[in-house]
């Protein structure tokens, strides 16, 4: 019984570090799919830990099937979103997760609420610091 | 006409026509007995699973429960790394897409 478990011990390990350790892979050598998906990060991608790399290739996959609308908002947010330290990534995900679970109507209050609260703090925006080209 | 033969006589009788062979025979007959012996022992002195030419000894047989055991578990590891990982892209995708931005989301 104390080989099998040693041997079980031995077997589990070498099978396990396929699974936990993922190489880095460099900007140049991505697909051009994957490049034209990533191009924000493209600085920054080299300097990423390989768990961050190997997660937004797996997003880029799908880019592609995105409508040009979505495309631009994955653009717009990935750098924002790559700056996040792992622990602030993995608790938007939790709350997205739950909010997913929220009934629809409710969901769609709470988007309601939220573009009034932008639509009053581009307001507040614009009327704090009126840009004249004027003035300069 | 029939003749009742006692068991124990016919054992007696045969055991002393034996005794009268000559060496010739009873050294064939010896020689047989050691080569059926030979050949019947491995199968009786080793505990063990035979597939044609190959033979496993029974010593083999933990490491072979635990790769089987660990093939099983490399199996499940794979299994829940693969789904937990994709389930983790659909989230992302979904954050980085939706309509709602994602300051939203985070703390």
């Amino acid at each position: 019984m104390r080989n099998i478990l040693t041997s079980l011990l031995i077997f589990s390990y070498l099978a396990g570090v396929p699974v936990v350790n993922a190489a880095s892979e460099p900007w140049g050598t991505l697909s051009r799919e994957q490049r034209e998906a990533l191009a924000p990060l493209a600085q920054q991608w080299d300097a990423l830990p390989a768990l961050q790399q190997h997660r937004l290739l797996g997003t880029a996959k799908q880019y592609s099937r995105l409508t040009p609308e979505k495309q631009q908002r994955f653009h717009d947010r990935l750098v924002k979103w790559s700056n996040l330290t792992a622990e602030q990534r993995q608790a938007a995900r939790e709350k997205y997760h739950a909010f997913s679970k929220v009934p629809a109507d409710k969901r769609e209050q709470v988007k309601e609420m939220v573009r009034q609260e932008q639509a009053v703090k581009a307001q507040q925006s614009n009327n704090e610091s009126p840009v004249s080209p004027n003035r300069k | 006409m029939t003749t009742q033969l006692d068991p124990g006589k016919l054992t007696q009788l045969l055991n002393q026509n034996t005794q009268q062979l000559d060496d010739k025979v009873l050294s064939a007959l010896s020689q047989a007995r050691l080569s059926a012996l030979s050949r019947q022992s491995p199968r009786l002195s080793v505990l063990a699973l035979t597939t044609g030419r190959w033979s496993i000894s029974h010593k083999a047989y933990p490491w072979i429960i635990a790769a089987l055991l660990a093939g099983v578990l490399l199996s499940g590891i794979s299994y829940w790394h693969r789904s937990h990982e994709q389930q983790i892209n659909e989230l992302d995708i979904a954050i980085l897409t939706d309509d709602l931005p994602i300051e939203v989301f985070i703390d």
